[in-house]
Parts: C-alpha cells; sequence; structure tokens
C-alpha cells in the first residue's frame, strides 16, 4: 500500500470512528464559536483595512497563520455523510509541513510546466489554468478550448469549459449522462489541444463533472502524474464522500490530488476576518486530510456574489500571505469576476483580483469566471488571455506597488459589483475562426491596458510580445 | 410591563436565545397580550434587527439561522392562542418550502435564502439537498405550503428545476403553489422558460420575490414571473 493511500484510509476511517456531530451543530455552533474565540484570541477582530485592500504587513499574516494553524487542529473537518468530525494530531500536520513537494511537475513532454511553491513578492512567475467551468455550447467546445490554450506563453495548464449537452442531450449531475460527458469532454479537450499543438498540456479533471460520476467516466483518459484531480469540500471545513471518491479516483489513476474548500464572507465564518482565517485552516488540513498535492481554497464575499470587492481582496491577500510566508504548500487561487466578457468591469476585477493572488504568493490560478460564469457561452479566450497576462506580469511587484495600484482602480468598478454588465457572448465578440477578438474587444483590451500600465502595472515586462502579436 | 414582555420577545430574537424566546412566548401568554401583537411588535421587530444587521455585513448567516430558530419556538408556544384568535394567517406571510435540487450536494445559498426568508416572516421547511423534484411538491402538500422554492449551483441540475414544474403540471397541481428558482447559473431567460413564478438574484430578491408572489393573490402558474435580476445584457 501507498503511503498515500495510507494517509487516505486513515482519514475514511476517522469519518467512521471521529466525533459526532451535526451539520447544523457545526454550522451554526462550532464554526462561528470557534472562529470567534480565535479572533479574539489572537487580537485579529476588526483588523480588515477597507482602506488598504491587499496586506502589506507581515506580522499581521503571521498573526492569521498561529490562528489558522491552533484553529486546524482544535477543530478538524467534519465529514457530511457520517457526520462525525475528522481531527488531526499535530505530528500529522507538521508531517505535512515537512514532506509535501516544493514543486510539481504537470503535463508532459514540450508541453511540461512546473508549479513552484511561491513566496509574496515572488519573482517566479505563476501558472494559469484556463477555463473555469463556464458552460458552453457543445459545437463551439473545440474552438474555443484550442483558442484558450493558443499562447503557450499565457496559459498553461487546462481547466477548461463545461459542455451544456452531450449528444444534443441535456446533462443531468449524478446521471449516466454526466458519466458518458466525462468521457465525452476528455475527447474533446483532447481534439482541441492537438489543433493547438499543445497535446502534453496537463489537464485538472473533467470541467463540467459535477458529482463523482462525471469525473469516474473521464478519469481512464486523463490519468497519470501528469494530470490533476479535482475535489472541492462543501463550505466550511466540511468533507463528504462524494470527495473521497474523487481521491480515491486519483489513486487508482495515479493523479495528482487539487483539493479545494472555500470560506464565504458572510457566512459560517462571520467577517472578513473571521472568513480568512477557516481559509487559513482548510489549506492545512485538506494537504493533511485529503493528502492533496496543492489545494484550491479561497474567500468569496456571499453578499457580493464574487471576491474582487475591498473585503474579499483583503481576506484572500491575508490569508495567501499566511500560508506562503509560513510553510512551503502549493496554492491555487481562484478570482470570481461579476462583469462579463467585452466589458471593462471583468478587465478591471480580472486586473485586481490576479495582481492580489500574484503578489501574496499563490502559485497558480484558474480563470476566468466571467459574468459569474452565469451565461452559456459567456466565455471567449480573450479572458484567459488577460488574465494570463495580467497574473504572470506582477511576479515580482510589491505588495504596496500593488496595493496603491489597487486602491486607484477599485474606485473604477466597485459600485458595479451589485450590479455587473452581463458582456457579450462568444460569438458576439472573437472571431474563432481567425482567433481574435472583435475590433470593439481588441480596443478595450489596448484602452485598459495602457491605462493599467500608467497606474504602474507592468504588463510590458514578460507578455509583451506575445501582447503586440495579438 | 407590556412592553418589557415584548422587549425581551425582541431580545430573545436578536440574541438567537431559544430558551429566552420560549420564556418570553410564555409571559406573553400568562399576561394576556394578543399573540398577534407579540409577534408583530416584538419577535418581528428582532427579525428586522438581525436582517439589517446581516445586510449591512455586522450578523452572519449562523445569526440568521439561529434567529430563524427562535421565532419558530416563537410560533410553537403562540400556535394555539393565534389560532383561537383566528390570526394564524396574519401572523406569517407563507409557508415556503425549499431545498437544493438533485444532484446537487451545495447548500449554502439554500440556506442563506431559507434563513432570510423565516427573518422576515415567512414558515420556511428546508428539505435539504439532493432532492427529487416530486419531494418538493410532495412535501408542500403535506406542510400546506404556498411556495416551492428550489436552488441549484450547477448547470446539470438546473433541469431539475424544471422537472418540479413539469412535476407540477402533471400532477394536476400547478395552480396550487408559487414555485420560484435561484442558484449560481440560474438566470431570468431560465426561470422564464421553465414557467417559474419567480425568480432573484440575491438572497435578499428572494425575499421580496415570495413577499410580492404571497401577497399577489394570483394564481400560480397563470401570470408574468416576478424577475428581480440585475444583469445588464
Amino acid at each position: 500500500m501507498s503511503l498515500r493511500t495510507e494517509k487516505i484510509l486513515r482519514s475514511l476511517d476517522r469519518a467512521y470512528t471521529g466525533p459526532i456531530c451535526t451539520v447544523k451543530d457545526w454550522d451554526t455552533k462550532v464554526i462561528p464559536q470557534t472562529i470567534r474565540a480565535k479572533l479574539k484570541k489572537y487580537g485579529l477582530e476588526k483588523t480588515c483595512d477597507m482602506e488598504n485592500p491587499i496586506n502589506c504587513d507581515d506580522d499581521l499574516a503571521d498573526q492569521f497563520y498561529k490562528a489558522g494553524y491552533e484553529l486546524a487542529l482544535e477543530i478538524g473537518m467534519l465529514n457530511v455523510d457520517t457526520e462525525r468530525i475528522i481531527k488531526i494530531q499535530e505530528d500529522e500536520l507538521l508531517d505535512t509541513l515537512r514532506h509535501k513537494p516544493r514543486e510539481i511537475t504537470l503535463g508532459s513532454g514540450n508541453d511540461s510546466v512546473v508549479l513552484k511553491y511561491r513566496r509574496p513578492e515572488d519573482p517566479t512567475p505563476p501558472l494559469l489554468a484556463a477555463s473555469l467551468g463556464i458552460v458552453v455550447s457543445e459545437e463551439l467546445y473545440v474552438p474555443i478550448v484550442s483558442g484558450i490554450v493558443k499562447y503557450r506563453e499565457l496559459v498553461d495548464v487546462l481547466h477548461g469549459p463545461s459542455l451544456s449537452t452531450v449528444y444534443g442531450r441535456k446533462i443531468r449531475s449524478g446521471t449516466p449522462y454526466e458519466t458518458l460527458m466525462g468521457r465525452y469532454e476528455t475527447e474533446l479537450r483532447r481534439e482541441a489541444l492537438w489543433r493547438a499543438d499543445r497535446p502534453g498540456m496537463a489537464h485538472t479533471g473533467v470541467a463540467g463533472a459535477v458529482t463523482q460520476y462525471g469525473h469516474l467516466g473521464g478519469a481512464a483518459s486523463i490519468g497519470g502524474p501528469g494530470n490533476v484531480t479535482m475535489a472541492l469540500c462543501p463550505v466550511e471545513l466540511k468533507t463528504n464522500f462524494s470527495v473521497f471518491h474523487r481521491i480515491m479516483m486519483a489513486i487508482n489513476y495515479g493523479m495528482r490530488i487539487r483539493a479545494g474548500g472555500f470560506s464565504y464572507i458572510g457566512g459560517y465564518a462571520g467577517p472578513p476576518e473571521g472568513a480568512a482565517l477557516a481559509n487559513v485552516a482548510v489549506d492545512l488540513l485538506i494537504a493533511t486530510i485529503l493528502d492533496s498535492d496543492y489545494t484550491s481554497s479561497y474567500v468569496y464575499d456571499i453578499q457580493l456574489l464574487g471576491n474582487c470587492g475591498r473585503k474579499a481582496l483583503w481576506a484572500n491577500s491575508v490569508a495567501i500571505q499566511a500560508i506562503s510566508r509560513n510553510t512551503y504548500l502549493i496554492r491555487n487561487k481562484i478570482v470570481n469576476e461579476t462583469g462579463g466578457p467585452c466589458t471593462d468591469m471583468f478587465m478591471y476585477e480580472a486586473a485586481v483580483g490576479l495582481m492580489n493572488h500574484c503578489v501574496s504568493g499563490a502559485s497558480k490560478t484558474t480563470q476566468p469566471r466571467s459574468a459569474g460564469g452565469k451565461f452559456t457561452d459567456h466565455l471567449t479566450p480573450m479572458e484567459c488571455w488577460w488574465c494570463g497576462e495580467v497574473f504572470k506580469s506582477c511576479a515580482g511587484m510589491t505588495r504596496k506597488q500593488a496595493n496603491e495600484i489597487a486602491k486607484q482602480v477599485l474606485p473604477k468598478y466597485e459600485e458595479q459589483l451589485k450590479n455587473p454588465p452581463k458582456g457579450k457572448s462568444v460569438l458576439d465578440c472573437f472571431d474563432l475562426q481567425e482567433m481574435r477578438p472583435s475590433p470593439e474587444y481588441q480596443q478595450l483590451y489596448l484602452d485598459i491596458r495602457k491605462e493599467l500600465m500608467d497606474l504602474g502595472m507592468p504588463l510590458d515586462k514578460v507578455y509583451n510580445n506575445v501582447a503586440l502579436a495579438r | 410591563m407590556k412592553e418589557q414582555i415584548l422587549q425581551n420577545l425582541r431580545n430573545a430574537i436578536v440574541e438567537c436565545d431559544i430558551d429566552q424566546a420560549i420564556k418570553a412566548s410564555q409571559a406573553v401568554l400568562s399576561a394576556g397580550i394578543s399573540p398577534l401583537e407579540a409577534i408583530q411588535q416584538g419577535a418581528s421587530k428582532g427579525l428586522d434587527i438581525i436582517g439589517e444587521r446581516f445586510s449591512a455585513g455586522e450578523a452572519y448567516l449562523p445569526e440568521l439561522i439561529l434567529a430563524g430558530d427562535a421565532m419558530k419556538a416563537v410560533f410553537d408556544v403562540l400556535a394555539k392562542a393565534l389560532a383561537k384568535e383566528g390570526k394564524s394567517k396574519n401572523a406569517i406571510l407563507g409557508k415556503v418550502v425549499i431545498g437544493t435540487v438533485s444532484g446537487d450536494l451545495h447548500d449554502i445559498g439554500k440556506n442563506i435564502v431559507g434563513a432570510l426568508l423565516a427573518v422576515n416572516g415567512f414558515e420556511v421547511y428546508d428539505i435539504g439537498i439532493d432532492v427529487e423534484p416530486k419531494t418538493f411538491v410532495k412535501k408542500a402538500t403535506e406542510l400546506g405550503a404556498s411556495i416551492i422554492a428550489s436552488s441549484t449551483l450547477l448547470t446539470t441540475s438546473m433541469p431539475y428545476q424544471q422537472d418540479v414544474v413539469q412535476y407540477l403540471e402533471d400532477s394536476g397541481q400547478r395552480d396550487k403553489y408559487y414555485y420560484i428558482v435561484g442558484g449560481g447559473p440560474v438566470t431570468a431567460e431560465w426561470a422564464r422558460q421553465i414557467k417559474a413564478d419567480g425568480h432573484g438574484y440575491t438572497a435578499t430578491d428572494a425575499v421580496e420575490v415570495c413577499k410580492r408572489l404571497a401577497q399577489s393573490g394570483q394564481t400560480p402558474g397563470t401570470f408574468e414571473p416576478i424577475i428581480l435580476e440585475y444583469y445588464q445584457g
């Protein structure tokens, strides 16, 4: 038995033997009370600085780490299917922190990339996986994906859109339609990568799989250590057997494990400080309980249905920095934009959110989430390219520089966060034959790029040639 | 004394204290205060405070849920007296059955809407996650609900929202229940397409939609849906 299998089985066993707790008690008592107590103990209450949305205070980040470490050991994760808590011992957490890989190779051959641990203000460019599961029409899937991965310098890993149908049929989650879709999506992904001459690019699971059925349906086609499974846990600090199924699938097919758990401002964890603290704890717990190679956890604001407002920017910055400064864990961090394709709103949100993640120490992101992922075919390769350009170009900036830029860009969009523009569908703003944005979208890109460069965002530093070629 | 009891009732809700809510409700009965007045001038005022704090980012989901539980405890104590007064219907805006549809294990969006509905005067029955379409209808029948609310975060579970309407129609019950839909991928267009009665972009919008439906007096399934969706198109 491999060490990984042994660790996962230990966690699974605890899901049957750990302390009993109902989901309701966990959500309404255990989580809020424990988090509130930790915030108080470590002096972290009301530390959210709305005037400085990107944290520049190392001591504050370190205090969040200490509190998050203690929270992780004290609380564990609730398995909702058995209503038992999976607790961990300190030696297990220390073992995780000592032995997790500091870099991982994803993909194969010429298309392989190295995913590395990053510190805050790290000059190493992070990786970008695209897109973030936005639904697209079946007939547009291959051309859109081919366009997304067109530029090697901008997009490193294929997460991919989700299919709206499988062979013209509606996909219903948890049914044989989803199982069939799993295999079908991987075939389309492979075709798109061949067309783009990037056949060895890494896959991060089946994008349209919402239950284990879709993942298992596609696993045989995208197995192996260059590819990654995706297991997302319920909010807050919870897991379930669907997550364990996906982890077991990764073991069976020799894949890397990416697991995540989100923290919601306004939700069970409470204020921005509570969500940041929960996010620190969940990174530590997932890496230990689910033995993930890297985590994919982030803070989200339930009032704004995204994470590009000041509270979420601050909470993500402090949570990412807490882990980056105190561990070598590799983390994927997501920005949830609310503006749609071909809008200045989307471009501003992505720029500020990704700059924040980059300077705070995220190793990878999955983008874009145009229009909150709400509308079919509201995804073009252009948003993916823009995200890659911003995320990678910001490597090496200081947090102070980034914070100053964020403070100037936020007023350009924050009033629209509760009333965001839907933007345009791919067929209305992107030419999938020529793989170019429409003249209108191209001009918007050039205008906003110049505007942000004038504010000090170093978009000409690394990828100027690619940008001009477009 | 009456003012003090109503104040205690209000405070019990704000503090999410079920024991105090029960005690204050019993005091209402002992003092001969109208239960309807106690709800409207005491408990509901507490719910208003919690709702305002939530909107302002000063209270969070656990408080919403627990305040809703405290309100339910108040109703339980005062139910008989309300029925005696013939005012049961005046005390609540309506009964709502809410759940996340089949194939979807996400619960936080549904929980926020359910909790906000409860603090806004609805009697809410949360039937959980991964709920089959027919179960929504059966539960609504069993509980005498007037509104069915379904949530999903998954595009692949959206067809199940349509199945609920279909089940209502096929079982000849479409005119009995208002049906609202919500969740991450749910749009105004989708709500219209499946002939739901309402849709809200945010949880607060969902509450407003339910209020308008409950007060509309219209027959479910026979009018243009009430949509509060801010995405500009």
